[in-house]
This record gives C-alpha cells, structure tokens and sequence, in this order.
C-alpha cells in the first residue's frame, strides 16, 4: 500500500507544470502596456496575459489564487520592477515556478536600462509619503523609455526561443520604426506647448512631463499617496492661479471630485489621461495610449 | 519509506536550486533583498496600540490604552528560493510583556513541480484568518470560535508543512502539516487560563483550498481544514481532539479602490475524555466593504460553543470602521456587543508599520 501511494506522490510531483501544453511561450506581466510590448515583438509564437488592467492602480493591487494560476503556467514573466508591482511577489512565490522566479530564465524586470527619475539620494521614510525608493517608476510614460524595454524583451525571447531569433528581431526592428515615427509626431504636437505648466493629482507623470516639455508645478496629493488636506487644495489653488496652469492631469482610477473643485476655483481644467493600455476605453495598444494622452492634452492645452 | 523520501526531496532541492544569472543589468531587488549594501534582511517593526472600553469590570483591559503587542519582523534570503522570516513579538499579557517568537521559519520556496515546504514556527495553514497575523486582520479581536478551538493566538506550532499546488487549470493547493505545540498544566497558570483550550503535542495539520474567478471582477475560495492532537491539558483531561473546518470567502472588486468581501468559517470540534465525546460547533461570518483608498468598514458576526462540558455559548455582533493611512499603519474602530451576556466592547485600533514587511499570499 505504501509502496503504491508513494508511486501516485512521485507521478504527481513529476507532471509538468501545465497540463494542457501549448507550443506558444506564455508570457505573464505586470501590466497591460508590458503585454503591449511583448505581443508586438512575440507576435503569434506568445500568449500573453497581463494580470492587471489599464483602469487599475498600479500600486494597489491584491494579489488573488486565481492570478497565481496564470504564473505559475507562464514562461516568461514582466515586471515593471522598481517597488511598483511589488504585490506580485507573493504571487511568484506561491506558483512555485523556478522559471520566472527572481534569477530564472523567464524572470524579466525591465526597469533595469531605463534612466531612472527622482531616485532618493538621502534618507527615506514614511514622512515624505509613499515614496519608491528606487526612484519614481512611473517610467513607461516616456516613450522613448519603451526602447530599452522592447530591447530587454527581444533578449529573453530569443534566449527562450533561439529559433525564432530572426522573427522577433524582425518584428522588434518593424515596431522601433513605428514608434520612432509615432515619437516624432507626438513630440511635433506638443512643441507649441513647451515649458506649459501642468498639476497632476499623483506623482505619475514626471517621465512622460520631460520628453514632452511640460513643467510639473505641484500635485493634488500633498505627499505621494497621502489624500489631499483643505490647507494643501487652498495653497494650490493658489499656485495654479499664480502659475497659470490650464490643466489638473487625473488618472481614470482617482476621484474627480477634489480635483474638480480645485480646478473650479482656480479657472483650471480636469482632463483624465490614461496611463496605460485599456485605462480608457478605445486604448488598444501603447501606441494608441499616446495617441490619445497627447490629443486630449492638445486640445485642453489649445483651449 | 521515509529514508527514500527523504533522499528524493533532497534531491529535488538540488537540483531546483540552481541560480540563473540575472543579464549585467540593474534589476530591483525582491523584498528580502533590501538592506543593501550591508546585506541586512529587510527589518521592520509593526506596533499595535489599543484602547477598550468594555461593561465587563472584570476585564484588566477596560478603560485603558494599551500597547497590545510590538512585532519585529526580520526577513530575507538564505539560499536562492530559500527565504527565511523572523517574526519576534512582545505581546501584553494583563499587566505585563512576554516576549514571544511569534513565527520564524524557512521556506524552501520551490522543491519541484508545484511544491514547497516550510520549517520552523509558523501560524499554520488552517482555514483563512488563522494564518493571517492579528495586525493584517480586518478586525481588532480574534473571532470566537478560533479563540475557543485554538486558544488566544489561534494555532501556531512548531513543525514542517508541505504545500502543493496541484497541476490544474484551477487553484487547488494541499497544505500537510505535522507539528509539536506544547501543552499546558493547570498547576503553571490561574485558574482563568486553565479554562482555555488548545491543541497540543503533536498535532497533525491539512489543508484543501481552492479558488474559483467567476469573472473578471469576482472570486470565490473554497476551502476545507483538519487538525488532529491532544487537547492542551492532557495531562488532567487525556483528551484527544480533532478540529474540523470549512472556510468560504467570496470578492468582488467593483472598482480600483472598492471591494467587497464576504468571508465565512465553521469549525467543527470533536473532543474524546475519559467521560465521553464533545461535539462543538462555532462559525463567525464578515462581510466587509472598502470604499475607496483610504476607507472600508464590516461587520462580523460570531457563534461559537465552548471546548467544555458545560457547554456555553457566545453570539457575538461587531462594527467595524478603518481608517487606512498605508499598506500597515491603520485607525481602526470597533464596537462589539454580546447578546448572551448583555455586555458591549468597544476598541480604538491604532496598528503602525515602519520598514518593509511583507507576507505570503493568504
């Protein structure tokens, strides 16, 4: 009886991870503008699920079984790394999957090239907010930040699949492209606003305010995460009349309400920008994300 | 058996245990991995102050505001995937501290397919809120059932637990636990405390759960427990006890910020003494909803029987309001009244976090 019980214990540990096989290399990551990217370059050879939505709080996540499931079958995973997606830990550690585990050859955190902003040279702590250590990892937002991610994905692809090298290069090659043209038209649209000052309600847009030209000015959260307080919505109120900012910057997952009066006692105006693929309807792709964050800043700019 | 057993998880250890080596790039480091340059575990402290107000006089904690307990928690990597957690406690006893490991073990993160094993002193993997450390719990106080079934800090022991995920497209995770939790004699405590019961020497532990997405908004868990050992006072009683539990826990995340939650957990008691057999039942239900970043609030209803002869019952209904300033330091309201006893608790919950802390998924 032992003997037999101990066979089905060895049979169990032994079957693959995933049951139902597929040929495709199956790709978890962090965000839906990750999965953008791999699709773009892994074409039809990956599956691809991002665990998280565009209409989603990077920062605020739970982690649920459900998700674990989805890395516990991946190949590959993409993070964003950088303290954002730090609720996806857990999640790698209970799918036990040494693939994608910190130092495995799916593991894929692809903040490692980028030049990162606001990286805290002194001492950090809860009294300066919610506050990353590594530096503000926002940085998706600038789209010439994409390159040196797209770069890190061609590089695990192709050491995950040697044999469609060529295929993925190709495709990465075809997609810079598209990009680079897209930079250009974006960068073209946002000149006459150059050194425009704007009001975010989060810390988010600091990479995508630098490529573009826009001067931050102050933030609806006093301090990263910390809800705003009357004192601080009078000081900027202030500020926004005495900068002549045009524009609060609001996330689709915020609530409009606070921003909304501020922006009426200051003559300004809310637009909600999406900061990743799917955050507003319409938003198919990373392309697409700026194609409209710079139309609607345009238009609200130009008005 | 246990020798060849024994030799092939070692094996598997090895062999899963090979490092792969990151690209020359500057990745961010895991949680466990921040104490950078000095290679210190990530350190952090996690404190729990308390004011009661309560109708009971007898009870030491009425009209004051305690420190309840002070936790330091000290974790990080040992091995690649083998992670070690510390967590060293202070926890008030009436008029004083006593210092407590409250858990330390070792996770070997990833064994083979699917497995994983942890050794040490662990809150064991019975039912959904055992696991869980009082500072993450949604509410101030433990709920009842676990309080009369496991004792006041709910059943932590010292052994080794495996943990399987099963090779479905569902989750379904084994937990299998054997563990040694030392037991208890009237002569060493008040007369109060010999009145709690608890699970004892070697106790045997297992865990089926699951988890189901109903969309892509929802979840439901399913979950079913066992724990088998001695009762804590064997030693008067010779009383051998097995705790049964089933554990229900549905979400739903209407937006970003909002969630619903409707957690449910029965305990079944089956204790044998000389005299005869105990049956005892007790279930507490909490349904919880978050408003937006910084809010929720919940209500938990408790009804539980005793671990005793002379069986009495306690029906239990409390109101929660939080207050989240971040991930650990929350505000916490509560108000508890208990219908068998007329008598009302109501507690104000300041829990504070400094330093990275992190847990497993629960």
């Amino acid at each position: 009886m032992n003997k037999i019980m101990l066979n089905i214990l060895m049979i169990a540990l032994l079957l693959p991870t995933n049951i139902f096989p597929s040929t495709k290399l199956k790709v978890v990551t962090a965000t839906a503008d990750l999965a953008d990217f791999v699709r773009v370059i892994g074409m039809d050879k990956v599956e691809v699920v991002s665990l998280t939505s565009g209409n989603q709080d990077p920062h605020f996540i739970e982690p649920r079984p459900s998700m674990v499931m989805k890395v516990k079958n991946a190949d590959m995973l993409v993070r964003l790394g950088m303290d954002l997606d730090i609720w996806m830990q857990s999640l790698i550690d209970a799918s036990r999957n040494s693939k994608v585990s910190y130092g495995g050859v799916g593991y894929v955190d692809v903040s490692g090239k980028i030049d990162k902003l606001e990286v805290p040279t002194g001492k950090v702590d809860a009294s300066m907010g919610d506050i990353h250590i590594f530096g503000n990892p926002h940085y998706w937002l600038d789209p010439e930040n994409a390159k040196p991610i797209l770069e890190t994905i061609l590089k695990k692809l192709c050491y995950q699949l040697p044999s469609e090298t060529e295929y993925f290069q190709k495709n990465y090659k075809e997609y810079l492209q598209k990009l680079d043209s897209a930079i250009v038209v974006w960068k073209k649209k946002m000149e006459p606003y150059s050194g425009e000052k704007i009001v975010t309600y989060h810390n988010s847009w600091p990479y995508f305010a630098k490529r573009f030209g826009l001067s931050l000015v102050g933030f609806v959260e006093p301090k990263p995460g910390i809800p705003p307080t009357p004192s601080h919505i009078v000081s900027l109120i202030e500020k926004i009349k005495r900068e002549k900012v045009k524009v609060i910057v609001m996330e689709p997952y915020f609530i409009l309400k606070v921003a909304e009066t501020i922006a009426e006692q200051s003559r300004s105006k809310v637009i909600v920008l999406s900061p990743s693929v799917g955050g507003i309807e319409g938003i198919k792709t990373y392309l697409d994300l700026f194609d409209y964050n710079i139309n609607k800043l345009v238009e609200s700019l130009k008005n | 058996m246990c020798k060849y057993l024994f030799t092939v998880i070692l094996l598997f250890i090895t062999l899963n245990n090979f490092v792969f080596s990151q690209d020359d790039q500057e990745v961010t480091p895991l949680p466990g991995m921040r104490g950078t340059p000095s290679n210190l575990p990530d350190i952090s402290v996690i404190g729990d102050i308390t004011g009661k107000l309560s109708s009971e006089p007898t009870d030491f904690d009425r009209n004051k505001i305690l420190v309840r307990e002070i936790e330091l928690a000290l974790q990080g990597y040992i091995y690649p995937e083998i992670r070690a957690d510390v967590f060293l406690a202070m926890h008030r006893h009436d008029e004083h501290f006593e210092p407590e490991i409250c858990e330390a073990y070792v996770s070997f993160l990833r064994i083979i397919n699917g497995l994983s094993l942890k050794a040490g002193k662990i809150h064991v993997d019975y039912g959904k809120i055992n696991k869980v450390h009082e500072h993450h719990r949604p509410y101030t106080n433990q709920p009842v059932a676990l309080t009369n079934f496991f004792g006041e800090h709910g059943l932590v022991g010292e052994g080794v637990t495996l943990g399987y995920l099963m090779p479905l497209p569902l989750f379904m995770q084994i937990d299998i636990g054997a563990w040694r939790l030392e037991g208890k004699h009237h002569h060493e405590e008040d007369e109060e405390k010999s009145l709690t019961f608890g699970l004892a020497d070697e106790v045997y532990t297992g865990r089926l759960w699951s988890s189901f997405p109903l969309g892509e908004t929802s979840e439901l868990e399913l979950g079913a427990s066992v724990a088998a050992a001695h009762g804590s006072h064997y030693q008067e009683h010779q009383d051998n006890a097995k705790v049964f539990g089933v554990d229900l826990t549905f979400k739903l995340w209407p937006s970003t910020y909002e969630r619903l939650i409707f957690q449910n957990e029965i305990f079944n008691l089956h204790r044998e003494i000389p005299v005869g057999k105990l049956n005892r039942w007790g279930f507490y239900s909490y349904l919880g909803y978050q408003f937006n970043k910084y809010w929720d609030a919940g209500l938990r209803y408790d009804w539980s029987e005793n671990a005793f002869p002379e069986n009495k019952k306690t029906n239990s209904l409390s109101g929660i309001i939080t207050n989240r300033l971040t991930e650990t330091t929350v505000i916490r309201l509560q108000c508890d009244y208990n219908f068998g006893l007329k008598s009302y608790n109501a507690f104000l919950q300041l829990v504070f976090g400094i330093g990275p802390h992190s847990h497993p998924l629960q």
